[in-house]
């Protein structure tokens, strides 16, 4: 491989672990603790598989971005905030799966790559539901796994037996790819839409938003 | 809540007469240059903005596609110039010292050859094993270490890519210098693969990239470095060179490339044929260039893939960041300020300083 080739490699894996990292740290984690969390993905990503059967999980890939998303739910301040981030995961399994299924398989056919559709779904529906990043996050997570669970059910109901594979591209998985497109996608279209309704509001009462200006929403 | 369920079901339901008319498809768009001129078929409609290289390296983009016609139009960009191979003549000494490591697997695992196999496609395991297990043999009396995958990715869909991701990423760790998905095409008619090579009966092998990664340039760069090594040594064999809109998970290394060995109506025996001059065409533009000029004239070619896809990479970070920053505060100053916080954070954090 070329010098050229390996620096780009590098650098592909440089752009994912900060924005990773920088995903992780807006979810009850301290700086220091998303980048533990980023380095246990990475490298847990590497290690062999746990084989349980005919599914195969990966630590990196699967188990450290569920243990964020139980983190999460722990952490909610709600029943209801739980309650949404569960029924969004879902509800993004059923998009996942319908997506997968109803966008073109072929590659000459195909318009926007499914493996990032997932994550935008993930974070549409986090956003709808609840307008929270952490949920988003969940929805992304859980929603992809619950997805790749459905068709192994699906696949074992039709004859066919192969292996369930669960976050084994370790960093590099779709589980933690929609995960973090599902958060960025969440937080972009907050930030926009929490802007359009201050400046509504600013237009509409300035005394009052004078008051209020350049605080954050939640 | 209750619309968003309602909307929900409503959405899956849609999507039923959808599943079953994508799986009854199976149409053949024709692309077509400005004099109306066939260029080539493609089983299902292209997207505009595609590229494609013809098998003699015209070099169009798709402008318009007519779903009523079944056509879509292409602006000519002129020939396509590839790679200077003109070091494939010279004399190369044999390599040795050095590791030799390509990775397969195929991730549409039901496609078969109707006329051999019986069927198109097969649910428990496709004909499109046979051939990638015979270009795996082909590949190791090459002397080339093969890390094959015979994993099964059903159903075939999209989300087949998501599961062939976990194979992909897996063989990706073995530390090899190519990694290829191997396919075959959903055209009807035969004969758009059919040729003579060498003076032998076989089927062509269409290479397809993605635009949609970091390493679209490199990937693309590699492919046309196999058609310029193969219109040498096997004039022919590559039937030519789609740029999709898809990554198909060749953002996991620069040089991944997909491969499709003719098409469901095509003879597998004419397909295995082809296996044995496509093993040298991969290890002489792997590998070939040992002597003289040639290193040096292949690794520029790669390098100016890999570079132009490391500038792509840090202007989408630059831009996504910046959007970001612009939309969370309204204004250019603040997004500075943000920007260079973020940087901050980031950078505090790898060196354990505490945020203030």
């Amino acid at each position: 491989m070329s010098v050229g080739m390996i620096v780009l490699a590098i650098a592909s894996v440089l752009v994912l672990f900060g924005v990773g990292q920088r995903v992780l740290d807006k979810m009850h984690l301290t700086d220091r603790a998303a980048l533990i969390l980023m380095g246990i993905i990475f490298f847990g990503g590497l290690l062999p598989d746990i084989v349980i059967g005919q599914v195969s999980i990966n630590i990196g890939g699967a188990l450290a971005p569920v243990a964020v998303c139980i983190y999460l739910l722990i952490r909610a301040d709600t029943k209801k905030e739980v309650l949404r981030a569960l029924l969004g995961s879902v509800m993004t399994a059923a998009a996942v799966f319908f997506l997968g299924r109803w966008m073109p398989e072929e590659p000459e056919k195909i318009v926007i790559d499914p493996n990032y559709v997932y994550g935008i779904a993930g974070g549409v529906i986090a956003y709808l539901l609840g307008r929270s990043r952490r949920g988003a996050f969940v929805c992304g997570v859980l929603g992809v796994l619950l997805a790749d669970i459905a068709v192994a059910v699906m696949n074992r109901m039709n004859g066919v037996h192969q292996m369930l594979y669960l976050g084994s591209a370790g960093a590099m998985d779709v589980v933690v790819l929609s995960g973090f497109l599902a958060v960025l996608l969440a937080e972009l279209v907050g930030e926009v839409t929490e802007r359009i309704s201050r400046h509504g509001s600013e237009e509409k009462a300035p005394a009052v938003y004078s008051s209020v200006k350049g605080e954050k929403q939640k | 809540m209750k619309k968003l369920i309602f909307l929900c079901v409503l959405f899956c339901l849609a999507l039923q007469p959808a599943l079953a008319e994508e799986a009854l498809e199976g149409k053949t768009y024709t692309i077509v240059d400005s004099q109306g001129k066939a260029i080539t078929h493609l089983c299902g409609a292209p997207d505009v903005g595609d590229e494609y290289i013809a098998g003699d390296n015209g070099h169009y983009r798709i402008t318009s596609v007519d779903h009523t016609t079944l056509q879509a139009r292409a602006e000519s960009l002129g020939a396509y110039v590839l790679p200077d191979v003109s070091w494939l003549n010279q004399n190369a000494q044999p390599v040795t010292a050095q590791r030799r490591a390509v990775a397969m697997y195929c991730t549409h695992s039901d496609e078969s050859y109707t006329p051999t196999d019986g069927k198109s496609s097969d649910e428990q395991r496709g004909g499109i094993y046979d051939v990638a297990e015979e270009f795996k043999a082909a590949l190791e009396e090459q002397g080339i270490t093969v890390y094959y995958s015979d994993e099964t990715h059903h159903p075939h869909d999209a989300g087949a890519y998501r599961r062939s991701r976990a194979t992909a990423a897996r063989l990706v760790e073995e530390g090899v210098d190519a990694v290829m998905d191997i396919h075959r095409d959903g055209i009807e008619d035969p004969a758009s693969y059919e040729g003579t090579v060498d003076g032998e009966e076989m089927t062509k092998v269409r290479l397809l990239v993605g635009r949609s990664n970091q390493n679209a340039e490199a990937n693309k760069a590699f492919a046309a470095q196999i058609k310029a090594v193969a219109d040498e040594m096997y004039p022919g064999l590559i039937k030519d060179i789609y740029i999709g809109k898809g990554t198909y998970n060749q953002d996991l290394l620069p040089q991944a490339v997909l491969l499709e060995f003719g098409t469901y109506t095509n003879d597998k025996e004419d397909v295995l044929s082809s296996t044995g001059h496509m093993a040298e065409v991969m290890n002489k533009t792997l590998y070939g260039g040992v002597s003289g000029a040639a290193p040096v004239q292949k690794e520029e070619k790669e390098n100016t893939g890999a570079w132009t896809g490391i500038i792509w990479l840090v202007v989408a970070v630059a831009a996504g960041v910046a959007i970001y920053a612009f939309v969370s505060t309204g204004s250019g100053k603040g997004a500075m300020q943000q920007m260079k916080n973020t940087f901050r954070e980031l950078g505090g954090s790898v060196t354990g300083k505490k945020k203030k």
